[in-house]
Formats: C-alpha cells, structure tokens, sequence
C-alpha cells in the first residue's frame, strides 16, 4: 500500500515535472564528475568536501536570492543554458591514483560528464587530469597541494584554490608586517608531514623563507600517523625558533599540540597551514592548550547576515559542523566552474574551455577571501590569496590581513598559560 | 591434461580474447586491463608463494622497481619509459637475490614477516629520496609523443599487451609445473627436510623461483606505470600491492596455474562493482561487503575458487550430458 | 636532560605496545596464527572508551574495563564464528580471513563513527607529573605503568595458574591436552578473548592522549607484528621487551636522526635480527 502511495506521488511529480516542460522545453542538465577519496586515510577530508558542493549545488539549482552577489545563486539553475541543472555524480578513489584514473574513464565515457571535479590527493589529480587531458574534457582541481598538476601543458586542466607558493608568500607578508611592529622573526621551524601534501608546501615555505632572509633554524618531516611526537617537540625546543610551521593532519595536528603542552614548551607563535588545524576536530581536542595559535584560512564564516554565515547555516544544517577551509575551498572552485558553465551556455566541452579562460570573477562574487578568479595560461587562478586567523576561545577569528580583520594578533601566543 | 580441462583453457582464451569486441566501452577495457594485471601480478607471485609455498608479503618491493624505473629513466633522460622496463628487470634480479640468500633461511611466518619489513624499508626510504620524487612521485609523459611512449587514449592496446603478457607467464608457469624443477618446488612445499634428504639444494631452488617471479612481478608492475603515467611510494611499494597479490591467488588457489587469474578475475571485478555502486554513497559499504565476501570466501572455501570449481565442473560436466 | 625525556617517553609508549603485542603474540604462539585484524581490536577499544565516556560518564577506569569486557567478548565471538573454522585450513586461508575481518571492522566502524577525527574530553587524567625536571603527562604515565602490570598479570596468568597451564598444554600438543580431558576449543577462545581484550584495553589507554580515527589500527598491526617476530612467537615477556626496545628505539632514532627515519631504524633492525636471530630475542631455537 504505501509502495503504490509512493510511487503514485512520483508519478503525479514526473507529470508535474514534465507539463510545463514541454512547453518550454528545458535544458537538458549539465552533469560533472566528481572524483574524491570518500574512505581510506583522507575519508573526512572528502566527506566534508561532499557535503559542501550538496550546499552548492542546492545553492545553484534553486532560488537563493538572499546571497547577495554569489553567481547563480537568485537563479534556478544556468539561467545562460535555458535553466539547466547541474548534476553530479560522486565518486570514491580510495586514495588509489590508478582508482582516480579509472573512474574519470568512466564518469567521461560511460557517465557522458561534460566537466570533472577532483582530486583531493595530488597523486590522483595527477593521473585523472592525464585522462581528461586525453579526452578533451574540462577539469577543475578543487584543491591539490603539489604545484606542478598546473603548468604540465595541459589545456584542460584548472585549479580554482591557492597553491604552497601563494601560501609560502602570505606567510612571509605576514611576517613582514610583524616586524614593523617590533616583533623578532629572525628564525623559523618547518614542521611537516612527509605525503606530497607536507612535502610540497614545506618546499615552497623554506624557498621564500630564503628569499627573505629569515632562516629556517630546523625542518622536521614527520609521518601523519605516529603515535609519538615528543622527540619532534624536544627538537623543536632545543632549536627555539620564533615561529614554528606546522603542515600537518588532523590526528597529528592535535597530538604535537598536547605534547607541547606536556613538555611545557611554547614557541612565541605556532601557525597552522590549514588542513589538520581547520578540522572541525581540532578545537575540541586541543582549545584548553592551544590558544592563540594561528590558522591560514581563505574561508571566514562572517558576522550574521553576511553571505558567508548563510552559507556555513546550510553546511551546518546539513552535517552539524562548521565549514572548514578546505572543503570551503573546493566549493569556491565549484562555483567558479558553474559560473563558466553557465557562460558557456551549453555542454561542447570547447565551449565550456573558452568559459573557463575568459573568468573572471570578483571578489564581491566570491564566498572566499581571494582577491578574484582568473586563470593563467597554465590554468591557475592567479588572484587567489588566504586570510590568517587565531585561535581565542573556542573559536578562530580573523587577524590578518588587516584591511579584513575582525580581531588584533595577539603576539606572542598564550598556549595553555 | 584431461579433455576437460583443455576446452575449459580454450573456453577462457577465449573469452579473453574477444572481450573487447562484447564489451567496446572504455570503462569496461579499463577494468578488463586491471583484471589482467592483477592476474599477471599474482601468477608471478604464485610461482614462489603458490608452488614454493613460501608466502611473501613484500612482493610490492619488486612491483615498485619494476613500476619506479620506467618513469624515472624517462624524468631523466626522457627516452621512452619502455627503456626502463629491463633496467627494472635486472634491480628486481639483484633485489631478488640479496633478499633471497638471507630471507630464505627463515621458515613460515618468519620469512612473511621478513619480507613485509624490507618492503617497508624501501617504502619510506623512496618517501624520503628527493632523486626519485620523494613523497610526490614520479610521472611520465602524459600525452604520448609517438606510439612508443605507450599512452593510448585506447584502451584496448593496453588490454592486448596486458593478455600477451599474462599467456607467457601462464606458459613459463605451466612449463615450470611440468619440469624437474617444478618438482623440486613441490617437495620443498610439502616438506623441506625431506627435499633436503633427497638431495635436492633447498636454498638454492628456492632462490631461482623468488628470482623468476620477481622478474615477472617487476615487468608487472612496469605495464601498470607506464598506463598508469604515475607513481608514487604507496602505489608502488604499498603493503596493500603486496597483500593485494596473496589474497587474489589465495582467493583463485594458489599453487594451481590458473588459480591466480580465476582470483583475479572475481576479486578485480568484485571490488570495480561494489565501488561503482556504493562508492560515491561514501558510507564505506564498499570495503564491508569487499571484507564480508573475502571472510566468506576464506571460511567456507579455504582451498581458492578453483578448487571448487574443479570441484563441482565435472559434475555440471556430467549433468549436462546426461541431459 | 632532554635525552632522558626521550627516553622516558620511548618506554612510556613502548608498554602500550607490549600491553597490545602479548595478545598476538598469545594467538600466534599457541595456534600459529596470523592475525591481520588485531590493530582493528586496538582501534575498537580506543571507539569503546569513547561510547563509555559519552554515554555512562565516568573515569579511565570504567571506560578501560569496558573496553577489555567488550573486545573480550568480541574476540570469542569471532574465534567461534571463524577463527575455529579456518584454522583448519591452509595458512593462505588463514591470512585471507583475517584481512578480510580487519576491513570489515575497520569500515564497520567507519559506517558508524565517520571518519572524523575524535579523542577523549580534554579533561581526562590531564595532569603532568614532574620528577626531577623530566615531565610525564599523567595520562601516558598511567598508561604505561598500567599496561606493564597487565603484561606481567598475563604472563602469570599462564604461567602460575591452572587455566594457564591448560592454555599452554593444548598450544604444546592438542592431541596430549585432549587426551587429559582439556577441550581445545575452549582454552582456544579464551585465547582469542584474551588477545582481543588486551588490545582493547591498550587501545583504550592510548585514546586518553591519542586522538584517532577507524584508519588508526594498521599501524598498530605493523608495531605488534614486529614486536612478536621480535620477542619470539608466543613468548609473553619476549613481546614486553620488544615493544619497550621498539618504544625506546623509535624515540631516540626520531630525536637524533629525524622522525622519518624511526621507523626504517625499526625495520632495519628488525630484518638484521631476523637474520641473525632468527627464533626471536625469547623464542626457543627450532
């Protein structure tokens, strides 16, 4: 009985659907491939980066009308393609670049996916941008740290987010404002976790480091999943640096908190880049020792009634968490993608290109702190660029830049004191 | 051979052959490649891990090698990686006897657990290597400059390539079963003292069978960087690449010729469905059923498929004839 | 002074990895079985400590004894459901099954908790004891002082009890101990109980300073194979010393050469020895 109700009601729905449809003949829906690690050792990065682009999509396909100036959003739909829909098909590479390689064979020739979306890992966004370069098929890197997935010579490639070098130089601009407010950064530690995702940003951090003269005292590659970081802190302490890098994980991230909390050692100021210290996870764990640490972030959820919190309100509705940057991140480039998509104004992939090259968004368009977007030739966003926040309370708030900031930095970091 | 058994080799060659001609689609070519290298890689295995009964589980070592030395002779010379296929070859030799002479005076789980170790060894040390991409990897020519390179948009050339491969392992394998040599490996299974009493050189014999399947391990793992056009520690020398071969021949039978493909075939097939199908729900329902089903297997069919299926063809053999 | 701190530390952490190791090493020694699955147990315990804390409050005692209650009764489950039915199969059979459990349990939970990161409230055993200027956080403290004494009850256990004896009697000669009216499969699940319950408990103890996720329990399983190849199969003090030489090793190779090369110390170690050595630190020579 309520299997008939039910498929009574998608009948009545097909009808209802289809009515006005044939009298104005609506576009048939753009679909996009979306290739990310959905279990295995990046699971969560992934899972929330799903959710955000469900919010996006909800975003695109219906009327939003009161978020402001984000494209496509008081719209239904593509309003340039006849109203067309995006759909997309989600899809799990394991963490497993050959994975990656197979399902955009897949979502390109079995799906028939006008554009693909991916990776997360470097190693997969390698391999699967290969496929759609093969193909002729447009693909936007969501987020990918390794700087060399752009600039391969690929024509189909794009990557919406920052990359380690535009990451390496905030840090070093941030530093130069502290100096003239007489704060002593002579001295820096890198600490990174060894996948390519510690490793590339570690790279890029100690080549500006050198650039502008300030000396990397110790660099500490570790992997994500020790159980014990505490001869790392001692390093750490013995070499007293002025600020200490952290490039790392969630798990990780939490765990050299608590140890420097335990050995007592507190540098005068500990920046996180993102990731492991943007999880939702990581506050909880590690607020009573941590305060004052520094985050990067393009991603500030905003006062009420700004664009941005509406935005983290339908996350949050949806998961029970707030946006974190990462997956922020990868809905920017989304909408970055569908904003071209829409101007492309039909699903020929050529034309879909020529949409991506001719971006050019600005940043009141934008739920990001990026300055815009725009693609170079390689098909990076060269007007991508990232706030910097501090932990205080139970919250991150921003500090910097100071056109942005909400807050003061407060040097040097209290910690647990 | 039986009657029997030779249709059935026909029957599957078959099949192997056409499936590309019943199922056209890239999709398809793709996870019909992957099958094929699967088997490739776990028939190489099974010949010192099935025949030999000594069960390595640091295989990946020399599908890394065979997989690593393509991409980089091309990062650094930029000939075609196809030139670093023997060089990775002959590492995988070397590599092959410099674990084997110590590894394989070690019994059972020992020389399992020996095995795992260098694996991992030579996985973090090539995270750590700066000279051959550390942890980022290595990658090769992503569109090809000429037929050479081996990157097609195709996938057919590659499942071609992939069977010719795999018909000459199965037929070094076969021809092995059939010799002295092969023998000596089944005494040595059933029991090495005993082999030893009869004069047959334990250490020695077993040493040409890790070297003959490491060879066969790195050509393997060359065909699945060169496709591929990319490598990274974990996807060449990961402790999964190396389980990833004992399950599929356990699963198939190991120790049986074509143990290794039948486990391949199914496991391959099981793990691309159940990805399809509930991979992008990202619930992890596809490694419970993927775990649930190997359980199962190992439970009520412990000998590989192809045992059971030696099991019960002559039945259905018989049944179909009385009908 | 530092050195020493790595050192305390080192040990700290290596008795968590005897603590976990003696229950493989318990299974492998008296059924000469490899268990793929037992960092699994770990990380079931770390997800019952959690459920205990969130769901009946109380301290690390409770939520400890929770999770050894638990993975007991999980770790006799699975030896009836499956263990006792492969282990009459090929050693292949063997390992096939228990990888296959091991990503069962690890998506089970994953199907459950998420794969997000989460770690026990901040407040549990928070404190920091100073000795002499070398700092120990009360929680590690605790845990490693509790996991040597639950090392050693073990090893008593089977060494100094009756039902020790029969465990011992039926991993010595099946056939003998069942001709002395010992039934095998029941000191066998004990076993399993037994091994499941002290990784548990081991995983329960480490969540107080360890933040983890459903991924946490392979590398455990890496540790506790190294550390029972280390300490000779079967051999309940060899796993306490070689998880307290690994604890230590990977401490002071990470402070002196990096915390990358810690764990190619450890298996470079571990493959000379082998070689060496084969029969382990404790095992007998066969």
């Amino acid at each position: 009985m309520k299997k008939t109700s039910h498929l009574m009601a998608a009948l009545l729905a097909a009808v209802a659907i289809s009515a006005p449809a044939t009298l104005a003949r609506a576009a048939d829906p753009i679909k996009v491939g979306i290739i990310w690690p959905l279990t295995g050792n990046a699971a969560a990065a992934g899972q929330a980066s799903k959710a955000a682009i469900e919010v996006a999509l909800d975003i695109i396909n219906n009327k939003h009308p009161e978020l402001g100036d984000l494209p496509l959003a008081a719209t239904e739909g593509l309003p340039n393609a006849g109203g067309a829909k995006i759909v997309v098909e989600f899809t799990d590479h394991q963490g497993n670049p050959s994975t990656a390689q197979q399902l955009a064979v897949r979502l390109i020739t079995q799906d028939k996916v006008h554009a693909l979306f991916g990776a997360y890992h470097s190693s997969c966004s390698f391999t699967a941008t290969a496929v759609s370069e093969r193909y002729g098929i447009p693909f936007m890197v969501g987020e990918s740290a390794a700087g060399n997935i752009t600039g391969r010579g690929f024509k189909w490639t794009f990557r919406g987010t920052p990359i380690a070098s535009d990451y390496a130089a905030t840090y070093m601009r941030f530093f130069a404002d502290m100096k003239k407010q007489g704060r002593k950064i002579e001295t820096i530690a890198i600490v990174n976790e060894n996948t390519d995702y510690g490793t590339s940003v570690a790279a890029a951090i100690e080549e500006e480091a050198k650039k502008n003269g300030i000396s990397v005292a110790i660099k500490v590659p570790y992997s994500a999943n020790s159980t014990d970081v505490a001869p790392q802190v001692l390093q750490l302490k013995e070499k007293n640096p002025d600020v200490a890098i952290f490039i790392s994980y969630t798990a990780d991230a939490i765990l050299f908190m608590k140890t420097m909390r335990n050995l007592n050692y507190l540098p005068p100021m500990v920046i996180g880049d993102d990731t492991g210290f943007s999880d939702p996870s990581f506050i909880p764990g590690v607020s009573a020792v941590a305060q004052g640490v520094m985050n990067r972030s393009a991603w500030d959820i905003g006062k009420p009634g700004t664009t941005t919190y509406k935005i983290n309100e339908m996350y949050k509705a949806k998961t029970g968490r707030d946006l974190d940057d990462t997956s922020a991140r990868n809905m920017q480039s989304f909408f970055a993608l569908a904003d071209a998509l829409n101007r492309a104004g039909s699903n020929d992939p050529e034309k879909i290109r020529a949409a991506l090259v001719a971006t050019d968004l600005k940043p009141n368009q934008l739920m990001m702190g990026y300055e815009g977007v725009k693609f170079d030739q390689t098909g990076q966003n060269v007007l991508a660029a990232t706030y910097l926040i501090q932990l205080k309370g139970d919250a991150y708030q921003l500090v910097w830049p100071d056109r942005a900031a909400a807050a003061k930095v407060e040097w040097p970091m209290k910690g647990w004191k | 051979m039986s009657r029997n058994v030779k249709l059935g080799i026909l029957g599957l060659a078959a099949i192997l052959l056409l499936y590309p001609l019943l199922f056209s689609g890239a999709f398809a070519l793709n996870v019909g490649s992957a099958v094929l290298l699967a088997a490739i890689s776990a028939s190489a295995w099974n010949i010192v891990g099935g025949y030999a009964g000594q069960i390595s589980v640091g295989h990946g070592m020399f599908f890394g090698v065979g997989a690593y030395l393509p991409l980089l002779i091309y990062q650094i010379t930029g000939l075609p990686p196809l030139a670093g296929v023997p060089v990775g070859i002959a590492l995988s030799i070397i590599l092959a006897i410099i674990i084997g002479l110590p590894a394989f005076r070690l019994r059972g789980h020992y020389f399992s657990m020996a095995t795992i170790a260098v694996a991992e060894l030579i996985r973090i040390f090539t995270g750590t290597w700066e000279y051959v991409g550390a942890a980022i990897g290595l990658q090769g020519p992503a569109v090809g400059r000429g037929w050479w390179d081996l990157t097609f948009r195709d996938e057919t050339p590659y499942y071609y390539i992939f069977l010719g491969v795999l018909a000459v392992v199965l037929y070094v394998t076969y021809e092995l079963q059939r010799s002295r040599f092969g023998s000596y490996l089944r005494a040595i299974k059933s029991d090495e003292r005993a082999a030893s009493s009869l004069g047959v050189s334990v250490r020695m014999t077993k040493l040409k069978a890790l070297v003959l399947s490491a060879i066969f391990t790195s050509i393997a793992g060359s065909l699945y960087s060169i496709k591929t056009g990319f490598v990274d520690p974990e996807s060449g020398f990961g402790i999964l690449v190396s389980v990833q071969m004992v399950i599929i021949a356990a699963l198939g039978g190991a120790g049986s010729l074509f143990g290794p493909l039948v486990g391949a075939i199914i496991l391959v097939s099981l793990q691309t469905a159940t990805n399809t199908w509930f991979g992008g729900g990202g619930s992890g329902l596809t490694y419970i059923l993927y775990g649930g089903i190997i359980v199962l297997i190992a439970r009520y069919e412990p000998g590989g498929l192809y045992e059971y299926w030696q099991r019960i063809s002559p039945r259905l053999w018989r049944s179909r004839r009385a009908a | 002074m530092l050195l020493l701190q790595v050192i305390v530390g080192g040990l700290l952490l290596g008795a968590i990895y005897a603590l976990f190791s003696s229950g493989l090493t318990l299974i492998w020694g008296m059924m000469n079985f490899i268990n793929f699955a037992h960092g699994e147990f770990v990380m079931l315990g770390m997800y019952v400590a959690l459920l205990t804390v969130t769901y009946l409050g109380g301290g690390p005692v409770l939520f400890s004894l929770s999770a050894a209650v638990t993975l007991y009764g999980i770790g006799i489950i699975i030896y009836l459901t499956l263990i006792r039915h492969v282990m009459k199969g090929p050693m292949l059979a063997q390992i096939l099954s228990t990888f296959g459990l091991a990503l069962l349990l690890r998506y089970a939970a994953f199907w459950i908790f998420s794969a997000n990161v989460v770690s026990l409230p901040q407040t549990t055993l928070s404190g920091i004891v100073d000795v002499g200027g070398i700092l120990m956080p009360m929680s590690q403290l605790v845990a490693g002082v509790v996991a040597i004494v639950l090392t050693v009850g073990l090893h008593l256990l089977l060494t100094r009890t009756n039902i020790g004896s029969r465990l011992l009697a039926v991993a010595e000669d099946r056939n003998a101990a069942m001709l002395m009216g010992i039934r095998p499969d029941r000191m066998q699940a004990l076993a399993w109980g037994l091994a499941a319950g002290s990784a548990g408990i081991a995983g329960a103890l480490m969540a107080i300073s360890y933040p983890f996720s459903p991924s946490v329990g392979e590398t455990f399983g890496l540790t506790a194979f190294v550390a029972v190849t280390l300490g000779g199969f079967g051999s309940v003090p060899g796993a306490l010393y070689a998880g307290l030489i690994i604890g230590l090793i990977q401490a002071l190779s990470a402070y002196w050469l990096g915390a990358i090369y810690k764990d190619i110390v450890v298996y470079a170690m571990f493959a000379a020895l082998l070689w060496l050595r084969p029969q382990g630190l404790m095992g007998k020579a066969s």
